[in-house]
């Protein structure tokens, strides 16, 4: 019978405890890291504009219409404000942000080093997210902002990007996950095996043969956490599966 | 570790990757943590649900099939 404190050992569960530990630390997260941006109040948001490659980020308002581009080339962004007479805004900092399970896995800032308060301005920002191109794929969230001297946004904008990876399948993410489930998915395609765990061993029939007195111990079925890949018919699990 | 809790065990984390293969695809939206979580969690539960029933069910066939052989070779 195998130990129930083996079960602790084993590598799928200390797996499972991480992602436990790791989804409780998640939803600590206070809410400021989160990146939740929201414009300000008082300033009408058609005032601010954002094109992505010439694009307005706007039209990219939800997943399903989001902008298809390519994390391997540059995308030239243009931010530009322009308020009615008696407004001034005085941006310092034009920044893009992609975010990933709410973290913002990709920043990109344009400062500017003498801002002057201003009713209309534009500020040019190129980005190449090239430390995620080949890293992940997929729709993300991205969200650009004016930033003011101050620190504080004066007004941002989501938008969602499509990133096709490079040759459509060259990102490290997607080829992981797919090495992941086939290997769990042989794994439990072998579950059966674990069936005769913790069973007692058959008693020998009339016809077979006796055990000899003082001969060795009956074969019982081997822990899961010592069995190997070369199992017997026994009873003995594979050993794929476990992650 | 019995043969359905093997599948279970197997099946979270089928889930739980499939998931975010899903957003890799363009299917799934994970940018946004609380709704992710969401996600992941409810691939993680219907993944171990079907892991134990699949591995229920092969536990099952495996020892009809050993101990029908067992019984061959004992006559």
């Amino acid at each position: 019978m195998p130990n129930r404190r083996s079960r602790f050992r084993q590598p799928r569960f200390t797996l499972v405890a991480a992602v436990f530990v790791l989804t409780a630390l998640l939803v600590n997260v206070p809410a400021p890291a989160r990146g939740s941006p929201s414009a300000a109040s008082n300033t009408p948001p058609a005032q601010y504009t954002v094109t992505w490659n010439g694009g307005d980020v706007s039209s990219a308002g939800s997943a399903s219409s989001a902008l298809v581009v390519d994390f391997t080339q540059q995308a030239n962004l243009l931010f530009s404000w322009n308020l009615t007479s008696p407004n001034t805004a005085d941006v310092s900092d034009a920044r893009v942000q992609m975010y990933y399970f709410g973290f913002a896995v990709a920043t990109r800032d344009q400062i500017l080093t003498n801002p002057v308060p201003r009713g209309s301005g534009t500020i040019p920002l190129s980005w190449t997210p090239l430390s995620v191109a080949y890293l992940l794929e997929g729709v993300y969230r991205i969200t650009a902002s004016f930033i003011a001297a101050n620190g504080s946004t004066l007004f941002s904008e989501n938008f969602y990007v499509r990133d096709n990876a490079p040759f459509g399948v060259v990102a490290i993410l997607p080829i992981v996950l797919i090495v992941i489930v086939l290997y769990e998915v042989y794994g439990l395609a072998r579950s059966g095996r674990y069936a005769m765990l913790g069973r007692a061993p058959k008693v020998a029939g009339p016809g077979a043969e006796p055990p000899k007195s003082g001969g060795g111990p009956t074969e019982t079925p081997p822990e899961t956490g010592t069995a190997g890949e070369g199992a017997t018919e026994s009873g003995a699990p594979p050993s794929g599966g476990s992650s | 570790m019995s043969a359905a809790s093997h599948g279970a065990a197997c099946g979270v984390v089928i889930g739980i990757v499939l998931v975010i293969f899903l957003q890799q695809v363009s299917y799934l939206d994970l940018s946004d943590l609380v709704p992710a979580l969401i996600d992941l969690v409810i691939g993680g539960v219907v993944g171990g649900v079907l892991g134990a029933l699949i591995g229920w069910v092969l536990g099952r066939s495996y020892l009809a099939r050993h101990s029908a052989s067992a019984a061959t070779q004992s006559k």
